[in-house]
């Protein structure tokens, strides 16, 4: 098989349970799920609560912001899945833990990469794919 | 009822391991070979014959190219034999020491009194096979970047050192005791020691994760077989008992949605093997930790209560070598050993039979009597392990 000229970057599957959340990034807005049984939140999203198996699950809104849990600065491509990412190397993954929400797994974008620390603030910006996702990913606030 | 010290380990078979297979021209071995050969082993070193299993327990752990339901089958196919009692490895690399105590499980209730326990893998060899990434990882994690496991530890390992001012020093110090008991192991793959100052030189992969912080795949297979306390006592070798178990799966200390990733589930699976063992931390000569990242053995070091949280002054006055006040990780670990897929933490159980039985050779410790193996499988979204077991081991029953 001929090696694509430019390797793509992996992108999601859109299932009719994360629907909402990718809706929702195309529309600049950061959807959540929300148990309206037992009010924890569930990221990423699922079809039950993971605390209190309750179906009933309602999606809403939050505010973006958030801070930098941890974070880690990629500088080496492995394995070839993510072959595409080589010509951002060195970039940085980061759990953020949301003001008003649960914690999501995203890029730290629109800094050096050695600007980046634990605990700083970081607000959501939406980035387009072009092949028809949104990412929400993060900037510093 | 409980199981403790109902059972021991009487066989164990460990393949050498390799990483050939995947150029052209070199040799490959399948998993099913892998499998025959650990099997050949364990069961040569029990003193028994392969007829002995008919009728016995088979444990099987589902492995990565190997997941179809009816993995356990396939197993007593590949080896011939006819199971009375069928038993799965479903936690990932903590496979090898759940089992220990559903097998002792399955030999207290008389439901069988020989177990063989049996992982092997072949991802060198058998690469053809398509293994694509599906749900979170899929979805919530390839997307932004994350590189797999490697990526997924050093979160934990950037928080870990946020909160513990844990530095290169720590790490280094931890992988060069690994090394160093690689070293004096024939069984190793990496045997040439290495300093602090070549851990710090080693190249960053997923900043803080360097190169020295990983284990490498590798092919391979292990084994190992129990009996009732009763028949093991008949039998070639010395038995090692198992005197205290615990597993917990899916722990989370905190919300679900923002999980403290510096606590596992090896906390609760460790308190309950102590509770149920009645042995003493200072009594345990020789920790034999799941050890898929440098940091991952520390934090457990902390779980299992040998020190407080974030101890670095502990870190930087304990020897940790074979000869020291705690040994660990005296094979040398997955990382020196290699990880063929969830086998690979086999090594751990082996390892502290081989110390208890007084087999260890170079890397012996003197005058152990107990020995702790633990196990750790699937790193989760925002989190870290989903599968965590621990076993104490002991000489005597
Ligand atoms: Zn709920």
């Amino acid at each position: 098989m001929a090696e694509e000229k430019v390797a793509k970057k992996p992108l999601p599957d859109v299932t009719p349970v994360n629907q909402p959340f990718w809706d929702g990034a195309k529309a600049s807005k950061l959807m959540m799920q929300k148990c309206t049984n037992c009010s924890t939140w569930v990221f990423p999203p699922r079809p039950v609560c993971g605390d209190c198996a309750s179906e009933k699950l309602d999606w809403v809104q939050v505010s973006g912001t958030g801070k930098v849990f941890c974070f880690t600065i990629i500088r080496e491509v492995v394995g070839t899945a993510l072959r595409g990412f080589a010509p951002d190397i060195p970039y940085v993954t980061a759990w953020v833990d949301l003001d008003d929400g649960p914690r999501l797994c995203s890029n730290v974008i629109g800094c050096p990469v050695e600007q980046v620390k634990i605990d700083m603030p970081v607000v959501t910006v939406f980035e387009d794919s072009g092949d028809g996702i949104t990412l929400p990913k993060f900037k510093p606030a | 009822m409980s199981i403790r010290g109902k059972a021991a380990i009487v066989g164990i078979g460990e393949t050498p391991t390799d990483r050939l297979g995947g150029k052209p021209g070199e040799p490959r071995k399948s998993t099913a070979e892998y499998l025959a050969w650990a099997a050949r082993l364990a069961i040569e070193d029990a003193g028994l014959t392969k007829k002995d299993f008919d009728g016995q327990g088979l444990a099987a752990i589902y492995t990565t190219n190997h997941s179809q339901p009816f993995w356990p089958e396939e197993v007593a196919a590949i080896l011939g034999i006819t199971p009375g009692v069928s038993l799965a490895g479903g936690n990932g690399g903590a496979s090898s020491v759940s089992l220990l105590g559903h097998a002792a499980a399955a030999i207290t209730a008389g439901l069988c009194d020989l177990v063989l326990v049996i992982a092997a893998a072949a991802p060198f060899s058998e690469r053809g096979g398509h293994r694509g990434a599906h749900g979170d990882t899929r979805d919530f994690e390839m997307p932004f970047g994350v590189m797999g496991p490697n990526c997924k530890i050093s979160f934990v390992m950037s928080r870990y050192m946020h909160e513990s001012g844990m530095t290169d020093e720590h790490f280094g110090k931890v992988a060069v005791t690994g090394r160093y008991h690689a070293s004096l192991n024939p069984n190793a793959y990496l045997r040439k020691p290495i300093t602090i100052d070549d851990y710090k030189k080693s190249r960053m992969i997923s900043d803080p994760i360097r190169l020295f912080d990983c284990v490498m795949p590798a092919n391979g297979g292990k084994a190992y077989i129990m009996t009732s306390a009763e028949r093991a006592k008949t039998m070639k070798k010395p038995p090692v008992y198992l005197l205290g178990w615990g597993e917990c799966n899916n722990a989370s200390y905190g919300p679900r949605y923002r999980a403290n990733p510096l606590i596992t589930g090896i906390t609760q699976s460790g308190e309950r093997a102590f509770k149920m063992s009645g042995v003493a931390h200072k009594d345990i000569r020789c920790l034999n930790l799941y050890d898929d990242y440098i940091p991952v053995v520390m934090i457990q070091i902390e779980d299992l209560g040998f020190c407080r949280r974030n101890d670095k002054a502990f870190f930087e006055k304990t020897d940790f070598t074979f000869k020291g006040d705690l040994p660990i990780q005296t094979s040398g670990g997955m990382i020196n050993c290699g990880q063929p897929s969830t086998t690979g933490g086999m090594l751990h159980v082996i390892e502290t039979v081989r110390q208890i039985r007084g087999e260890a050779g170079d890397r012996q410790v003197p005058n152990i009597k107990f020995g702790i193996s633990t196990g750790v499988g699937a790193v989760n979204y925002g989190k870290n392990f989903g599968c965590t077991a621990a076993a104490i081991l002991g000489s005597q029953s």
